[in-house]
């Protein structure tokens, strides 16, 4: 009963963003204020639909309900309840339901609450994206329905949620990445939005920026804590493996990047408004193009858990349709200002422009390597990989390039700086390159060129930025009354550059000073790595609800005065349900480091031992953690800088400028006319 | 005139810088193959060597991981087996080499330069030439 009605739900919301998309795009065209006052209504209408749809999968997981397919293959009665209720966005089709939902929640919110002067902007903006939710919807019906009935053959325990996603990582990190392509796909429609109001301008470009802002944060957070959760759960050491999923999420995350630069740039200046919309359209489109490639199965994946070729033609028709009609309507709508950009080449707008297509072309080639073994098997029908190595060894000089600009743009000024503002910044490059060749020396014994890159620009981060805080409050102790709000951001933009500063190091000190052993071990046994003992003391069994374990019990301790420092318990896990069976690693963490341990296959192959040894692979990991704690830095100033916009009266302040900007957004227009 | 003969001289060069660097890039890549012959690893460099080719290898059996990740039997085998050329002081290219003639190209996760890959090792470096040519001709437009 329930779940017919949630297939209804999801029929009526389809029909409903359909109808007011129809409305606020009429209402628009006739300039009706009567079928305008629909808008509202229906636009909460489509989410209400939307939310008590998934409410009902909710219930449907929580009471057990295995007549429903989408429920019988994701859970079964041993499951705990917060994986029931994790499991609604753990496959396919919840998953999209959850998007859907999100986005309609999430341009209620903004609707709703828009200022009354821009509601045309607002209303083109909920049009697009009712047609979006029609689109996502129509999907949603034809081919992955969540509330597809199982019957007659209902599976009386029902079946299982992937092993491997039962974990906190799954309550977290699929919602926060969903966030992050909804607020991809809220900048899309803004896009849209402005560019069917004439362009970008400074206004429209201030109500986008909040947005483009979340929508990073979210990804930021979503891409980190993947990695993070495939650090701790997967058992094979790496933190990032450049596989297709991987790289799925990060393009749009680079694209993304680009955007809230330059949403920020057109907000301040008024210039680059076709570049923002153009990466607006783009990061939504890749996201899409993510799915695709995340969903259908296309390319091979470790991490995909919810591919289907089936679904492939139907994501890849939304992407076509979408991204196909958005590129169209920018081709013909977007106007190319010839409004200057800047006095000379050595100017902020400038260095920033460079950074963005930087970001670009990095991602490009990103996207490049992950389509590229499909793309040669579908020319010449030779199978070729394409993995970690290339992909470093081709983005991380690109990434050097971008973080040389980051350091760069602060300490430069907007319009045009004179050419002696560059003496000081090359100075201090210059001084960041010597120290960071002075220490690879040092702690290699050789010059490596990827560890000189790594420590050079993290270094060269974080000295800049400092260099600009002091320069900044020097003379701000000249000028007491400085604007305070502006300040704040500024602050806000120097914690997020030195949280990339710290990701940076953290990555780089891992890739170049892990220690590692992969050795026989067994009871009794033990090996002295990076200044630690590992002693294997005893193998454990483990007997939990949803799966039994054998673990190994090991003590680390200090290798100089042989002081225990902890131990550690990497386990094999064989799953109840299923009979699977995975390796969870062992990890003791800490600031400066992390010890890893993680646990193979049991030796037989030598019939004189006993046979109770196993392969295990244990890891000295310098400063990993950081590279988390940066993207947390990243995250918690992207967060900050949306708080304080809300409270601090920033409206206020600018109020006095918007008369200058909007008059100046005049004059532009009048010059693109002519 | 006088400008399309300096845009086209700019494509030669260009063309040139290139070919130069790929053939800088073969040469090196000649020369290590050259200068490796059999020679004796101690136990740590044999270590770290061999970690070093496991990681830039996939595993034949596990989806999309590389030998020093994957848990599988074979892969499991392929360690064992460089481990062993190395024992017989074999180079890190021989050892890469003689596994793909087994395994086919699709296991080297770092493609070797050849037709089918020159657009793949190009593209990048193209593009960001491309960027910063771009930017600076839109600003010479622009003022």
């Amino acid at each position: 009963m329930f779940p017919e009605i949630g297939l209804f739900l999801i029929i009526l919301s389809t029909v409903l963003s359909l109808i007011l998309s129809t409305t606020a795009i009429a209402g628009i065209k006739l300039n009706n204020a009567y079928l305008l006052g629909y808008t509202k209504p229906l636009n909460s209408l489509v989410c209400l639909t939307l939310a008590s749809a998934l409410v009902i999968l909710g219930y449907s997981f929580v009471t057990n309900d295995f007549s429903v397919a989408y429920v019988a293959n994701n859970s079964n009665t041993q499951l705990a309840l917060f994986y029931k209720i994790a499991a609604i966005w753990g496959s396919h089709e919840g998953s999209m339901l959850f998007w859907v939902f999100f986005i309609s929640l999430w341009g209620t919110i903004i609707f709703n609450y828009a200022p009354k002067e821009s509601n045309l902007f607002h209303t083109k903006m909920i049009a697009v994206l009712a047609l979006v939710i029609f689109g996502f919807s129509l999907f949603m019906v034809f081919t992955s329905n969540p509330f597809a009935r199982l019957l007659p053959e209902m599976p009386i325990e029902g079946r299982d949620l992937n092993p491997i996603l039962q974990d906190i990582g799954l309550i977290i990190h699929p919602p926060l990445l969903f966030l992050g392509y909804v607020g991809l796909t809220i900048c899309f429609a803004a896009s849209i939005a402005a560019l069917l109001s004439g362009g970008l301008t400074k206004q429209l470009a201030r109500y986008m920026q909040p947005w483009a802002i979340l929508a990073w944060v979210f990804l930021t957070g979503g891409n980190a804590f993947g990695s993070w959760w495939a650090y701790n759960e997967l058992g094979w050491g790496g933190w990032w493996f450049w596989d297709p999923v991987e790289n799925a999420s990060f393009i749009p995350w680079l694209i993304s990047t680009a955007l809230l630069h330059s949403v920020l740039m057109t907000s301040k200046r008024g210039i680059l408004g076709s570049f923002s919309i153009f990466l607006g359209i783009l990061a939504f489109s890749l996201s899409l193009l993510g799915s695709f490639l995340v969903r259908s199965g296309v390319v091979q994946s470790v991490h995909a858990f919810a591919s289907d070729p089936t679904r492939g033609m139907s994501i890849l028709t939304l992407l076509i349709v979408f991204a196909g009609t958005a590129m169209a309507l920018f081709a013909q709508k977007a106007q190319i200002s010839r409004n200057k950009i800047s006095d000379s080449l050595c100017s902020k707008e400038i260095v920033m422009l460079l950074g963005n297509v930087l970001l670009m072309v990095a991602a490009a080639s990103v996207l490049l390597g992950t389509c590229y073994p499909l793309i040669i098997e579908v020319i010449t029908g030779t199978r070729i990989s394409v993995g970690a190595p290339y992909f470093n060894s081709i983005f991380i000089p690109i990434a050097s390039l971008i973080f040389l600009l980051m350091g760069l743009a602060p300490l430069i000024d907007w319009q045009k700086s004179p050419l002696s503002a560059l003496t000081l910044p090359l100075v201090l490059m210059f001084v960041c390159a010597a120290l960071a060749v002075l220490i690879s020396v040092i702690t290699k014994g050789t010059f490596d060129i990827w560890l000189f890159l790594g420590l050079f620009t993290s270094i060269w981060i974080i000295s800049a930025t400092l260099f600009v805080l002091i320069k900044r409050r020097a003379s701000a102790r000249n000028t007491t009354k400085g604007p305070q709000q502006s300040s704040l951001r500024f602050y806000v933009m120097c914690c997020a550059h030195v949280g990339v500063a710290i990701s940076v190091l953290g990555a780089t000190f891992v890739s170049n000073f892990e220690q590692e052993e992969l050795l026989r071990m067994g009871p009794g046994q033990g090996k002295t790595l990076a200044g630690y003992n590992f002693i294997y003391e005893e193998t454990q069994e483990v007997d939990l609800k949803s799966y039994s374990a054998i673990q190994a019990k090991i003590r680390v301790e200090d290798a100089d005065n042989e002081q225990l420092i902890t131990h550690i318990y990497p386990q094999r896990q064989t799953f109840k349900s299923n009979a699977m069976q995975m390796s969870a690693a062992g990890i003791s963490s800490h600031f400066w480091r992390d010890l890893y341990i993680s646990m193979g296959q049991q030796l037989t192959d030598h019939p004189h031992l006993n046979d109770n040894e196993y392969l295990i692979r244990i890891n000295f990991k310098p400063l990993v953690n950081w590279i988390w704690l940066g993207a947390l830095m990243m995250m918690l100033s992207g967060l900050l800088l949306i708080i304080c916009r809300k409270k601090a009266p920033l409206f206020n302040q600018d109020s006095a400028q918007e008369k200058t900007s909007s008059m100046e957004n005049s004059n532009e227009s009048s010059t693109d006319k002519k | 005139m006088n400008l399309a003969l300096i845009k086209n001289n700019a494509v030669k060069q260009i063309a040139t810088v290139i070919f130069i660097m790929l053939t800088i890039f073969q040469i090196s890549n000649a020369n290590a193959q050259q200068h490796e012959t059999r020679q004796h690893y101690s136990a740590e460099q044999k270590k770290a060597l061999g970690f070093e080719i496991a990681r830039e290898l996939r595993c034949p059996m596990a989806i999309n991981q590389n030998l020093f990740d994957s848990q599988s039997q074979i892969a499991s085998e392929l360690k064992g087996q460089i481990f062993f050329m190395l024992e017989e002081g074999q180079s890190k290219n021989d050892i890469i080499n003689f596994l793909v003639e087994r395994y086919g190209e699709k296991i080297r996760y770092m493609p070797s330069l050849n037709n089918n890959t020159l657009f793949l090792w190009l593209f990048p470096l193209t593009l960001v030439i491309f960027s910063f040519i771009g930017i600076f001709l839109l600003m010479r437009k622009n003022n």
